[in-house]
């Protein structure tokens, strides 16, 4: 390089450097011609408004479902041993109640103001995992006991349900709710009970403390097992992130909570259940147990109970014994129960073992308490002794059912045996062939168990084993259904299916 | 030759070793707890234990002393060049590149602008050794201390001479990027020079693959064009320069008289070789001192002209921020709070701050920014003006000899040299 060059150089730098120069000016101007400062357009007042709006459009959703044929209200004539029964004046008294309120009332003002849940209301209804009170003892007649999901006989509708769950329909009136969720959204559905439309979806999003990205959990646990539940006033539910969330019967979000991630290695499955404008949340977790009551007007906490107990992924149960109403619970090891206005624990027996995922039954006075690889119990409720034990057959994932004076077990490995409640012999045994994750009900005499392929066996509720009809949902299933005047509400894989006559 | 290939081959060696050893690594992830904790993208390895952390400052200043002595006493570039290979050793792969000096000046600034953030007593020496030394030596730390540079110095293969206004054009963008990192760094916003370090993710065989990649693209363009990121994006690069003008002391091509034999001329890969100036052919050139004036009375107008664009950029250079990005994009689209994927909406939901808080927050930093901007954007119009000014100014210069700002102290050049002592 010459020193004549370096000159040359030196003019073409400095064309350069003020090119550059001025092209990066250029640039820099150019950008910020193109920006937009939205901070001087915020507006608090514009923002809680379309965050209304949102809330407001996202939260109703429709879609099209099968036509149906309207059937007529079977007759409701309630029956059983445990609970007294209801005169059909005073269910429709107590109806109409609930359908005033719901009706004229503005949705803040339904939810706080409080509704005296009934025996008899809630036997008008299916208002949690296993109907009333959790027990699998349906007190609607007329109960259908053939159908086909595959040619369509007997199914009245079926409509789709948006994302999946393991956790049952509860009805109450003319509504059917469901809960689902992915890794992205967790939902709450309501579907109209006589066509299946989907009336609204209730998002349970945004709420404070919910996790980034929802906990593992195993395929056949999910992210949304839990059984929402409803008082006619709100539908509450809960999901394997810990969320829990009111809504009122039209949709409108109440409340929302997050309980704290639940240390679960399947995810968390306890279902709720309400009484007493009480919302009972079962919450045993690796770092321990506890049963807490939160108001169903706020979700602020009544009372926390700490458990002596392991994880487990059984639902409470509520009881009355002496006039007054009690928590049923089991995980290993106690099965106790806890008084539903302090949370004090009653009683408890050191009994079970292992992950307890069957939730107790309950029948005269006794609790029936049984896990896989454990044993199953018959304790005297009131005298704590142990009265019965066996460990032929055991269930998994599916919770007896006691009434009678008879106790069902349904074995994950296809099993259905029948006991003598207050002996523990046993009376039958049924070996379908097929996984039994679904828990057996019994209604209008009859007992009534889907298996994990979605086939539904209906027997005769006897000491005697005499089924009566298998039939075919056409898809899977392995929630337990819920029963409302004369109709069967079964949710399969995808689908949630009406079986009436 | 043969030497220099068998380095460069080494080298290659070792990169291709990290980069088997991160591929194994994206085998298996990291685990996942069931609490949906999710683990965040790394930044910063862990920070050194007790007198650990002053071993480092230790080593520093025992390769800055051996690179002074290499450079400027024993003349020997095979001594630098070893010492290179230690520190890409070291600091690169050991240390995973922090800490590091390159960086260091943003904790600095962050500590002037943050009175509840402190700089340790390490990072302050990481930050001072290295100028302190291109005060008395030169830019020894470049030479042989910097790991950056010696993985980039250690792949030169074949270097071309870029044009000097190229050089001269290029040299901008450091003191751009300075300006742009000492506002980021000041407002709490980010340590861009740390995020965007092209060859931290080699040395910690962990990074995103656009990082990798664009380390891969620099070491691969540093074959022709020699140590690119030192020459045309180092920021502390800016500031070694400035220290090495006013050296006391600094390496020399000739250790006597030079001869003029024009052998060093094609020895710099850096293109950092001053010529001789032909005085003759400058007056021939036109009035110097009259475009030296001109250029003089314009170096204002180019700050003025830099701190309203710096002005009117604060407004997208302060998104960089999160609570403004958050603010904006809250106001913008209402409708993101129900996106559950945006991590960043949702955690800001989760925390319970309220949006007038957020906004206000917002309106601060855009503020913080807005001030910045300026001084930002008036530091680059003065670096163009001078730069400028500097082109019509000339030194009497009768020899071959290093430009005191830009060698890097390499001692490439004093091999070529034929006079002895």
């Amino acid at each position: 390089m010459s020193e004549k060059n370096e000159i040359i150089e030196r003019i073409f730098a400095r064309k350069g450097i003020i090119a550059v120069g001025l092209a990066v000016f250029g640039l820099a101007l150019a950008g910020s011609f193109f920006t937009n400062d939205y901070l001087k357009k915020f507006n608090i007042d514009t923002v809680a408004a379309a965050d209304k709006d949102s809330t407001e459009v996202e939260q109703v959703e429709v879609i099209e479902v099968i036509p149906a044929t309207e059937v007529p209200e079977a007759e409701q004539q309630p029956a059983g041993d445990e609970i007294p029964a209801q005169s059909e004046e005073e269910a429709t008294v107590a109806e109409q109640e609930v359908e005033q309120a719901v009706t004229e009332k503005p949705a803040a003002e339904i939810v706080n103001a409080p509704v005296k849940l009934t025996a008899s209301l809630l036997r008008n209804n299916h208002n949690s995992f296993r109907g009333p009170f959790g027990l699998g003892v349906i007190y609607h007649k007329n109960i259908p006991v053939e159908w086909d999901g595959n040619t369509g006989k007997s199914v009245l509708w079926k409509t789709p349900v948006p994302k999946p769950g393991f956790n049952s329909p509860v009805i109450w009136d003319d509504k059917i709710f469901l809960a689902g969720a992915d890794e992205n959204n967790r939902e709450v559905y309501c579907f109209n009970r006589s066509d299946g439309k989907l009336l609204w979806t209730g998002k349970a999003g945004n709420i404070p403390g919910s996790p980034s990205s929802p906990p593992r959990v195993t395929e056949d646990t999910g992210l949304s097992a839990p059984t929402v539940t409803t008082d006619g006033k709100g539908v509450y539910a809960i999901f394997a992130t810990g969320d829990i969330v009111a809504f009122n019967m039209d949709g409108q979000r109440i409340w929302a909570k997050n309980l704290g991630v639940p240390d679960n290695h399947y995810g968390h499955s306890s279902s709720l259940i309400t009484w007493d404008n009480k919302l009972f949340v079962q919450y045993d977790t690796n770092k321990g147990g506890k049963i807490m009551a939160l108001e169903t007007a706020d979700g602020e906490t009544v009372w926390e109970t700490g458990r002596k107990s392991k994880i487990s992924w059984a639902s409470p149960v509520l009881v009355e014994v002496d006039g007054a109403y009690q928590l049923l619970l089991t995980a290993d090891p106690i099965v106790a129960g806890y008084d539903v206005s302090s949370g004090k624990e009653l009683w408890s027996v050191e009994c079970m073992m292992g992950e307890v995922g069957p939730s107790v039954a309950y029948s005269n006075g006794i609790v029936f308490a049984a896990n896989e690889y454990a044993r199953m119990v018959a304790i005297d409720i009131k005298t704590k002794e142990i009265l019965w034990e066996q460990d032929m057959y055991l269930p998994e994932a599916s919770s007896p059912l006691a009434h009678n004076g008879l106790v069902i077990v349904a074995t994950s490995y296809g099993v259905l045996a029948c006991y003598d409640a207050k002996t523990g012999d046993q009376h039958w045994e049924h070996d379908v062939g097929t996984t039994l994750y679904s828990s057996p009900v019994t209604a209008d005499g009859k007992l009534f168990l889907i298996d994990n392929e979605g086939v539904m066996r209906v027997y005769e509720f006897s000491k005697e084993m005499k089924l009566l009809k298998e039939n075919e949902l056409g898809e899977a299933a392995g929630t337990t259904p819920a029963f409302a005047n004369g109709r069967i509400y079964i949710r399969g894989e995808k689908h949630l299916y009406c079986i009436g006559n | 030759m043969k030497r220099k290939l068998l380095y460069i081959f080494l080298t290659f060696i070792f990169c291709i070793t990290a980069l088997t050893s991160y591929s194994q690594q994206q085998r298996f992830p990291k685990p996942e707890f069931s609490s949906g904790y999710e683990q965040p993208d790394v930044v910063t390895p862990e920070p050194r234990s007790g007198g650990f952390e002053y071993l480092d400052v230790a080593v520093l200043l025992v390769v800055l002393s051996l690179a002074a002595w290499f450079a400027l006493r024993k003349r020997s570039r095979q001594g630098i060049l070893w010492l290179s290979v230690f520190t890409l050793v070291y600091f690169g792969f050991y240390r995973n590149g922090c800490i590091c000096s390159v960086g260091s000046f943003q904790n600095i600034t962050l500590s002037f602008f943050d009175a509840g953030y402190s700089v340790s007593i390490s990072t302050l020496l990481f930050f001072l050794l290295p100028l302190i030394f291109a005060l008395f030596f030169g830019r020894v730390f470049c030479a042989g201390a910097c790991p950056l540079g010696a993985i980039q110095d250690l792949l030169i293969v074949k270097p071309l001479s870029l044009p000097k206004w190229l050089n001269k054009t290029l040299g901008l963008i450091p003191y751009i990027y300075l300006a742009l990192a000492v506002l980021f760094a000041a407002t709490g916003t980010d340590f861009i020079v740390c995020r965007y370090d092209p060859f931290v993710g080699i040395f910690r065989m962990d990074a995103k693959f656009h990082m990798i990649v664009l380390g891969i693209s620099f070491l691969l363009m540093g074959m022709f064009v020699a140590r690119p990121y030192c020459r045309f994006l180092c920021p502390y690069g800016v500031l070694l320069s400035w220290m090495s003008r006013f050296s006391k002391w600094h390496l020399t091509i000739t250790p006597s008289l030079c001869i003029k034999c024009k052998l060093c001329t094609t020895s710099c890969p850096f293109d950092a070789i001053d010529f001789p100036v032909n005085e003759k052919e400058i007056v021939q050139s036109g009035p110097g001192t009259k475009k030296f004036i001109v250029y003089a009375m314009l170096i204002p107008l180019w700050i003025v002209a830099g701190a309203f664009v710096g002005e009117r950029s604060h407004l997208y250079l302060s998104r960089a921020n999160q609570n403004v990005y958050l603010a904006e994009l809250l106001i913008s689209d209402p409708e993101i709070k129900n996106d559950p994927d945006n991590i960043d909406v949702q955690t800001f939901l989760e925390s319970g701050k309220t949006m007038e808080t957020l906004v206000e927050e917002a309106e601060v930093m855009r503020g913080q920014f807005k001030t910045g901007s300026m001084i930002a954007g008036g530091f680059i119009g003065l670096v163009i003006g001078l730069t400028l000014i500097n082109t019509t100014v000339f030194r009497k210069r009768q020899d071959y000899v290093p430009h005191r700002g830009n060698c890097l102290s390499c001692g490439r050049c004093m091999d070529y040299c034929p006079v002895e002592k």
